[in-house]
C-alpha cells in the first residue's frame, strides 16, 4: 500500500501538471498556427496575385503581399467580361431556388408532420426514397425534358429541378415534430387556420433550422456545377462558377492577375458570405449531420 | 387513419367525419406542390432514365431504336473506357478518401482543446470547403503549375528541390487532384469529428485515467470507439462523393493528361453531351444510381440500428 501523499507533494504534482498543460496548449496552437499558414496560402498568394500587375508577378511570383497594388485587374475584369452578368444571374438562381424551396419544403413538412391524410406515411417513405436518388442518375431525363419546352437556357431550367429536396422535409419534419402540440391547439381554439399555424407558429418557431437550410441551399445553388453545364449553355444564361470555367478555358489562361481577379470576384463574396454567417454554418452542418 | 368511430363503436373504413375530410384535403394541398415537383425532376427521371437506357437514343437526329439490354452488355463486356474510368474513379477514392479521414480527425483532435482563440483555427480549415469548385480549380491550377510559373515549383526549386509537373504527368495527376481535394474539403469532416469529440462524456476520459491509461490507450479504447458514429457517417459520405467525383477534375484536368485521370461521371458526361449517346449515357447512369443507392440502403439499415441501441 503506497502511503497517503502529502499536501505539498500533491500541489507540487497538481503544478507540474498544470505546466506540462500549457506546455502541451503552447505545442498545439504552435502546430495549428503552421497547418493554418498552409492553409491560407494558396487564397492568401492568389488573392495578392489579383491586385498585382502582370510585370510584378513574373519579377517575384510568390510574394505573399499585394504589392504594388493595382486594381487593373478588376478593372479589366469589369468591363472586358460577362461576369458581372453571371454574377447577377448566379445571385437570381440561388437565392429564388432557396426561397422557393424552404415555402414549399415547408409546407409540406408541416403538412407530414401535423395533418392528418390518409396514406400520409407511404407517401413520406416515398419522399425519402429521393434522399437516395443522386443528380447524375436524374439529369439525362430532365435535360430532355427542358429540351422538349424548348426551356434550355433560362432561369425555370436552373431553378425548378432543385425545389423538391427531399433531404429539406426530411429535416424539417423532425423538427416541426418536436414543436408543442399544445401550441398549435390553443391557436386552432381561437380560430386559427391551417395555413395561419404554418405561418404564424411553425414558421418563426423553426427559424434556426430554416436558416441552417437557406444557407446550404444558397451556397449549393452558387456552386452548382453539373446541371447548369448541361442546362445553360449560352453565355448570357450561364451562372458564375459555370462563366468563369468557360472564360478561363480561353484568352485569360495565360495571364494570372486577370484569372486571379475573375476568380475571385467570383470568391469573395461567399467567403464574406461564410464570415458573416459560419456560425450558423458550422452548427447546421453539425445539426443537419445527425451527430449532435 | 381513414376510418371513422360512430356511437356504437363500430368501424366504417374509408368514410370519414367532416373534419378528417378537412384535413385530408388540406393534408393533400399543401403536400402537392412538393409532391408534384419531385415526381416530375426527382422519381419519373429514374425511371426515364432506365427507359432510355433500353434504346439507341440519338438525340441529333430522330434516330432512336429499342435495344433491350444490349447498352449494358457492351459496357461491361468490352467497354474499356468504361472499366479505366472505373478504376480511375477507384483511385480517386483511394488516394483522397484515406487523407480526408485521418487529416480531418487529427485537425479535430487538436481543436478539441479548451485554449483561448481556436474558434480562428476551425474557421480557416472549414473556409475552402464554400469555395465553388471553378475557384478552387482556378487557384490551384496556379499553385500546381508546370514549370517555374507554379507557387509550389517557385518553392521547391528555391530550396534546390527538382521540380514537379503535377497536374500534366500521368504518375502525378491523380495524388495532386487528391491533395487539392483534401485541401477543399476536409475542413467538413473536422466539423463533424469535432462535434462527436464533444458528445463523448468527459466521465469516460477520467475513469479510463483512473485505471493508469495513458494518453494512447484513452484514444484507442475511449476516443474511437466514442468516434463510431461519427466515422461512419464521413466514411459513408465519403465513399458516395468519391464514385461521384467530376467537378473537380473537370476544373483541375479535364480527365487528362491522355483521359488518365477520367472518372466515372465524366465518362457518362461525355458519351451524353459529346457525343450525344444519351441511351449508352444512360445505361452509365443507372449504374452510378444503382450502385450510390445500395450504399444508402447500407447507411439507413446502419444507423437505423444504432439508434435501437
Amino acid at each position: 500500500m503506497e502511503a497517503v501523499p502529502s499536501i505539498e507533494r500533491l500541489s507540487m504534482r497538481q503544478a507540474q501538471s498544470q505546466r506540462q498543460q500549457t506546455r502541451r496548449s503552447f505545442f498545439i496552437i504552435a502546430a495549428m498556427t503552421l497547418f493554418a499558414f498552409v492553409w491560407l496560402v494558396p487564397i492568401v498568394w492568389t488573392l495578392s496575385l489579383s491586385f498585382r500587375p502582370e510585370h510584378s508577378i513574373t519579377a517575384n511570383l510568390t510574394l505573399l503581399l499585394p504589392l504594388p497594388f493595382t486594381a487593373e485587374n478588376y478593372d479589366f475584369v469589369f468591363s472586358s467580361s460577362r461576369i458581372p452578368r453571371w454574377f447577377v444571374n448566379s445571385l437570381i438562381v440561388a437565392s429564388l431556388r432557396t426561397f422557393l424551396q424552404l415555402m414549399i419544403c415547408s409546407l409540406a413538412a408541416y403538412s407530414f408532420a401535423r395533418v392528418k391524410f390518409p396514406f400520409r406515411q407511404y407517401i413520406f417513405y416515398f419522399v425519402l426514397i429521393g434522399l437516395m436518388v443522386p443528380g447524375q442518375a436524374t439529369f439525362i431525363p430532365v435535360y430532355l425534358l427542358f429540351s422538349n419546352l424548348k426551356l434550355l437556357n433560362s432561369f425555370p431550367a436552373l431553378i425548378l429541378p432543385g425545389l423538391a429536396s427531399p433531404f429539406a422535409v426530411f429535416l424539417l419534419v423532425q423538427f416541426f415534430k418536436g414543436i408543442p402540440i399544445e401550441l398549435e391547439e390553443a391557436a386552432r381554439l381561437d380560430g386559427a387556420s391551417r395555413i395561419g399555424v404554418y405561418f404564424r407558429i411553425f414558421l418563426p418557431l423553426s427559424t434556426p433550422v430554416l436558416t441552417a437550410l437557406a444557407i446550404f441551399t444558397f451556397l449549393g445553388t452558387w456552386n452548382e456545377y453539373l446541371w447548369p453545364l448541361v442546362a445553360a449553355t449560352d453565355p448570357d444564361i450561364m451562372t458564375i462558377t459555370i462563366g468563369l470555367n468557360n472564360l478561363t478555358a480561353t484568352t485569360y489562361q495565360a495571364n494570372y492577375g486577370q484569372t486571379m481577379a475573375a476568380a475571385w470576384t467570383a470568391g469573395l463574396p461567399i467567403v464574406i458570405f461564410f464570415f458573416i454567417f459560419q456560425k450558423r454554418i458550422i452548427s447546421g452542418i453539425q445539426i443537419s449531420s445527425g451527430i449532435k | 387513419m381513414g376510418s371513422a368511430k360512430i356511437a356504437n363503436g363500430r368501424r366504417y373504413p374509408l368514410r370519414l367525419s367532416k373534419i378528417e375530410r378537412q384535413d385530408a384535403l388540406v393534408g393533400f394541398l399543401f403536400i402537392a406542390p412538393f409532391i408534384i415537383l419531385y415526381l416530375i425532376f426527382n422519381f419519373v427521371p429514374i425511371l426515364q432514365g432506365f427507359w432510355i437506357s433500353l434504346h439507341n437514343w440519338d438525340v441529333i437526329g430522330t434516330n432512336i431504336k429499342f435495344v433491350g439490354l444490349r447498352n449494358y452488355e457492351i459496357l461491361f463486356g468490352k467497354d474499356k473506357l468504361f472499366w479505366s474510368s472505373l478504376e480511375h474513379t477507384l483511385f480517386f477514392a483511394v488516394l483522397a478518401g484515406p487523407g480526408l479521414i485521418i487529416t480531418g480527425l487529427a485537425l479535430a483532435l487538436m481543436l478539441n482543446q479548451r485554449v483561448r482563440g481556436i474558434g480562428i483555427f476551425r474557421t480557416v480549415f472549414y473556409m475552402p470547403n464554400i469555395l465553388s469548385v471553378t475557384v478552387v480549380g482556378l487557384v490551384f491550377a496556379r499553385v500546381f503549375a508546370p514549370g517555374e510559373r507554379g507557387f509550389v515549383n517557385a518553392i521547391l526549386d528555391s530550396l534546390g528541390i527538382s521540380m514537379g509537373s503535377w497536374f500534366l504527368d500521368e504518375a502525378s495527376a491523380m495524388p495532386t487532384i487528391a491533395i487539392t481535394k483534401v485541401w477543399w474539403s476536409v475542413g467538413f469532416n473536422m466539423l463533424i469529428f469535432l462535434a462527436g469529440l464533444q458528445d463523448i462524456p468527459q466521465a469516460l476520459y477520467d475513469a479510463a485515467k483512473v485505471d493508469g491509461g495513458g494518453r494512447w490507450a484513452l484514444f484507442r479504447h475511449v476516443t474511437l470507439p466514442g468516434l463510431r458514429r461519427p466515422m461512419l457517417f464521413v466514411i459513408v459520405l465519403q465513399v458516395i462523393a468519391s464514385v461521384q467525383v467530376f467537378p473537380l477534375i473537370d476544373v483541375l484536368t479535364g480527365g487528362g493528361p491522355a483521359g488518365s485521370t477520367r472518372p466515372l461521371v465524366m465518362y457518362l458526361f461525355e458519351r451524353s453531351f459529346d457525343y450525344w449517346q444519351l441511351g449508352y449515357g444512360s445505361a452509365i447512369a443507372f449504374v452510378l444510381f444503382v450502385f450510390l443507392f445500395s450504399i444508402s440502403i447500407f447507411q439507413l439499415w446502419f444507423f437505423s440500428r444504432g439508434e435501437v441501441d
